[in-house]
């Protein structure tokens, strides 16, 4: 269940802890943040580290965005900047009033000792919660663009704060209604050549889906096609989903009722196309008026 | 020929973002021959175009998710007339009581603390323009917000427009303006008479102009978008679910496909967009009295005035035929306090939110009328 490559997660009741969130949601806000951090980083950092901050509920932990942390690493110390930590903290829940810190991420795609420390430092932060640590694997060395999350729980008979067990947890997309048509317009962009698109009209996008459905009739019909000629098996399950679209019909209804109602539809929006389109004529003739006396 | 060639660089060029460390003294090279024509140090190439990265989207759609007008800072450069975009923030939303000096001055220390830490990080620090999350075009809290700044940013800054409630219809609606030049002039000697207006040629239309708007996601965003839209394979368990049911498990992609646009009802988006029409030609309404009433006033106040002096002018005449000396010709306007003539601008502001919401309306009505032909039988 992590975003994009495999991994086995599993739960595990750490002792101690408070309650353990069994789920990680993650705003596509928040990952957007930590790609472009990762795009800023400097030549010499292996990785960038930041804070998420987001919602706690009863079952998950929602992130809903990020913001960067200043680090430094060298082989054998690591240190992250408090005060410039403090103070994003500050500006950020200016804004964001209700998010709270609920842990931290990190691209590449290794989790090492120093992990473990930043894993302390940031549990400190989110006490009595536990913090979550997001790896964010931008496929440098693996080849695979992937997102996992993890629990830290402590190891070993006395607990040091550089021992860790990374404990992985699920995490899915989270995307509210209003976050639709934007991620579908960033998909658009994504998928041109060049990735960047101009944003489409209301007729444009309604073209799009059109095609969309139209290109997915055609497969449908194919795979018909090639189970009658017996070139493939036919999957049952994907027969009775078909059978029942097919009996969505309108038959229900009288005969005349259909076509009255698509007529009084229409003549709804024309009536109000009309008046649209009468209101913006008149203020256009006001506003010239204003200028002639 | 330039420009064509001007663009291809750019298109070929890694965005500059180069922040230099604040520890390291920075050095200025010469720029190269062939960048001359694309970088301009003072601001001479007119912007055409704005360009929105993936990370801006998403940020003000989440504001504006989350309060109804919200307003922040762009961040990023002007690249050969295209304004790239690169980060945003959100400014938090001050009360209202607090008096307008205060809130601005408020606004400008949060925007410069945010600004330094994103350097810190090797963020963009420039301050392109501003967002806005609105349902309502045209706001003159907006208009106030851009003009002021208006003279800090490089070319006057833009403006970009968010309304969250085109969501509802599947529709990301983002526009950018930036405010022109007789607007500018006009606002400056702060006169929106009608006199002005007309000097000007000052219509709804023309405080703001639009420019095209485009949207570029990074290679990492986009290799981030293609994981969450591809569908993966389905687990065991949900091929077995799948096969035993009646109904196919949901797509395994954690972004599917959306089809609102092809949803043939929406009444409540046009409903509600009818509604903000009226409302709009309500206020209207309201404001045009305002104005016509102060008319009134300045012309009852003239006329008595003019009143004044023609008794005093007979008067006078009188005096001067029965050999007395005339009396003093006073000034008169210290004698009638004649109101300054209304500004005209709320009033045009009205207008241009009026013509915004029916604009709206129209393009609603006209898919609408698309989607319901195309969904009869034929």
């Amino acid at each position: 269940m992590s975003l994009g490559a495999s991994s086995s997660a599993v739960h595990i009741n750490a002792p101690g802890a408070q309650r353990l969130p069994v789920a990680v949601r993650l705003d596509a806000t928040a990952v957007f943040t930590i790609l472009d951090h990762h795009l800023r980083k400097r030549d010499n950092q292996k990785r960038v580290i930041g804070t998420l901050m987001g919602i706690r509920t009863e079952s998950d932990v929602q992130v809903r965005s990020a913001f960067a942390v200043l680090h430094s690493e060298t082989a054998d110390q690591v240190a992250i900047d408090e005060e410039y930590f403090q103070n994003m903290l500050e500006v950020t829940q200016k804004v964001q009033t209700r998010e709270q810190i609920v842990g931290w991420y990190s691209t590449g795609s290794e989790l090492n000792n120093f992990s473990a420390l930043f894993q302390n430092y940031y549990a400190q932060q989110t006490g009595p919660h536990q913090a979550i640590h997001l790896l964010v694997d931008t496929g440098d060395r693996t080849k695979e663009f992937g997102i996992k999350a993890y629990l830290g729980s402590p190891m070993g008979v006395s607990a040091k704060p550089d021992n860790c067990v990374f404990v992985p947890v699920p995490v899915t997309l989270r995307q509210a209604d209003g976050e639709r048509p934007g991620l579908n317009l960033l998909r658009t962009a994504s998928e041109e050549p060049n990735h960047t698109t101009p944003v489409l009209t209301d007729l444009q996008n309604l073209e799009r889906s059109l095609l969309d459905v139209i290109s997915m009739i055609d497969r449908v019909q194919n795979y018909v096609q090639s189970v009658i000629d017996g070139d493939i098996q036919g999957d049952p399950a994907i027969g009775r989903f078909l059978l029942d679209t097919l009996n969505t019909t309108t038959e229900g209804l009288e005969k005349g009722k259909l076509e009255s109602l698509f007529n009084i539809h229409v003549q709804d929006t024309l009536m109000v196309s009309y008046l649209a389109n009468l209101v913006r004529s008149q203020a256009e003739v006001s506003s010239r008026l204003t200028l002639v006396t | 020929m330039a420009t064509s060639m001007a663009a291809a660089i750019a298109a070929s060029l890694p965005a500059p973002t180069a922040a230099t460390p604040s520890s390291v003294k920075p050095t200025y090279d010469a720029i190269p021959a062939s960048m001359s024509k694309v970088i301009d140090i003072q601001a001479e190439i007119p912007i055409t175009s704005v360009q929105l990265d993936a990370m801006v989207v998403s940020k003000i759609i989440k504001h504006g998710r989350e309060s109804a007008f919200g307003t922040g800072t762009l961040l990023g450069l002007d690249f050969d007339g295209t304004v790239e975009v690169s980060n945003c923030f959100s400014l938090p939303a001050f009360p209202e009581e607090e008096d307008k000096a205060a809130k601005a001055v408020a606004q400008a220390n949060y925007q410069r603390k945010v600004i330094g830490h994103l350097r810190e990080v090797q963020g963009d620090e420039n301050a392109v323009g501003f967002y806005q999350t609105t349902t309502v075009p045209l706001r003159q809290s907006l208009v106030d917000l851009q003009a002021a700044d208006n003279a800090r940013l490089r070319q006057g800054g833009i403006l970009v427009v968010h309304d969250p409630s085109q969501a509802s219809r599947g529709i990301a609606s983002f526009r950018a303006y930036r405010l022109t030049p007789q607007f500018m002039s006009a606002y400056k000697q702060k006169k929106f008479a009608t006199q002005s207006l007309i000097e000007h040629r000052l219509t709804f239309s023309s405080i703001f102009e639009e420019l095209p708007i485009r949207i570029h996601t990074s290679a990492l965003a986009s290799a981030f978008l293609s994981m969450v839209s591809k569908p993966s394979s389905p687990t065991t368990l949900q091929s077995y679910a799948a096969r035993s049911m009646t109904t196919l498990a949901r797509p395994y992609s954690s972004l599917p496909p959306d089809f609102s646009h092809l949803d043939l009802g929406l009444p409540s988006a046009v409903t509600r967009n009818l509604e903000q029409v009226v409302e709009g030609l309500d206020s209207y309404r309201t404001e045009e009295n305002n104005v016509a009433y102060l008319t009134r006033q300045i012309a009852r106040e003239k006329t008595r005035a003019d009143a004044y002096v023609t008794t005093r002018k007979e008067e006078n005449a009188r005096r001067i035929a029965q050999g007395l000396s005339p009396l003093p010709e006073e000034d008169v306007s210290r004698l009638f306090k004649i109101p300054p003539e209304p500004s005209r601008l709320e009033s045009m502001l009205l207008l241009g939110q009026i013509d915004a919401s029916a604009k709206n309306l129209e393009e609603a009505t006209g898919t609408g009328l698309v989607r319901i032909y195309a969904a009869q039988d034929p």
